[in-house]
């Protein structure tokens, strides 16, 4: 597969999953070009064995784990302030209040509801995250639930 | 709101996205190629420089005593010695294996993190040592035309600065290192925890 080809499939996929892991669509954004640069980088190393989504996505949830270690070189202080906020004001609440949510879970749970939800087969995500695929299909329930909770709450309000 | 089946995936897709064009993206694999080098090459010219200088020292000078020899010969390793493993922190960062499960991945983390941490604290301490005895050694043949005054001074001052180094700085150096490294560690550990339960 050509890298445009692969860009051009897989950005938007990447960008959510990371817009889900940070809930911030600046570092979103530079997190999934990352992704693509390590794609990029490794392109001639992908031998076919795992399905080529399997293998993006697991490069893009390395990648968003690693931020981890960016949160703790850079406090959240130090960064400039976000012009995201006025981008996202106009997006519907609804899909703001569960990019929010998801954002808040574990960061595993970050990761696993984020592929559920772009459609990766439970197998696939149970390859990319390294669990057994009985664990990730409780894991799903059991975040769909606390969810669907959140939504609930927040709807009474 | 009220029903049970809010459909998530619907409301997940419809966040807005837009795809940056895929020549900034090759523009930022070059800026991001140049940086690293940036960041390489700084850290060994210095060292490079240094060790360049007393390497002429040596020849210019040319000294007589076996000792002021064998602590040029120290000082110039223990910079080889740091330089070499600062290099290879760099490049274990770079050879982390990006397509594995994530389960894999943050053991690996875990594992490079831990690997950094002794490193760092007993290179520094190595770097300190060979750089001390190199240069106590290197001042002899000088010092020895001193007077015993002269001498004891010119030890004096540079073993107290010595001292002040290896008590002071290098232990709020390797503390302060320590801290960042075993936050991380800890966080690794608890995210992938979340895979065990």
């Amino acid at each position: 597969m050509e890298f445009e080809q692969i860009y051009k499939t897989y950005w938007d996929r990447i960008f959510r999953l990371c817009m889900g892991f940070v809930n911030d669509y600046d570092i979103a954004q530079d997190l999934a070009q990352e992704t693509f640069i390590i794609v990029w980088q490794k392109l001639d190393t992908f031998r076919n064995e795992s399905a080529i989504g399997t293998w993006i996505f697991r490069i893009a949830s390395n990648n968003c784990l690693r931020q981890i270690e960016k949160q703790k070189r850079f406090p959240k202080s130090d960064l400039p302030i976000h012009l995201s906020e006025e981008k996202q004001q106009s997006i519907e609440p609804q899909i703001q209040f569960l990019y929010k949510c998801i954002a808040e879970l574990p960061e595993t749970d970050r990761i696993i509801i984020s592929l559920e939800l772009e459609e990766v087969k439970q197998a696939e995500i149970a390859k990319i995250v390294g669990l057994s695929e009985a664990n990730v299909r409780v894991k799903i329930h059991r975040i769909k639930e606390k969810l669907t909770q959140k939504f609930k709450e927040n709807g009474k309000q | 709101m009220e029903n049970n089946n809010i459909d998530f995936k619907d409301l997940w897709k419809k966040q807005a996205v837009s795809q940056p064009n895929m020549e900034d993206l090759l523009e930022r694999v070059s800026q991001f190629k140049k940086a690293s080098l940036r960041s390489l090459w700084k850290t060994n010219i210095m060292l490079l420089a240094t060790s360049a200088f007393i390497i002429f020292i040596w020849i210019y000078y040319q000294p007589q005593f076996i000792s002021t020899k064998i602590g040029i010969v120290l000082v110039v390793l223990g910079m080889v010695v740091y330089l070499f493993v600062s290099n290879k922190l760099f490049g274990n960062y770079k050879d982390i294996d990006a397509t594995q499960d994530n389960h894999e991945y943050l053991q690996k983390l875990v594992s490079i993190q831990k690997k950094q941490q002794f490193l760092q604290t007993n290179m520094m301490s190595l770097y300190f040592l060979m750089l001390t005895t190199g240069i106590c050694l290197y001042m002899y043949e000088y010092a020895s035309r001193m007077s015993i005054l002269g001498a004891s001074l010119t030890y004096g001052i540079t073993l107290l600065w010595i001292l002040f180094n290896w008590f002071y700085v290098r232990p709020k150096q390797i503390k302060k290192q320590q801290s960042k490294i075993n936050s991380l560690i800890e966080k690794f550990e608890a995210v992938n925890h979340q895979l065990e339960s």
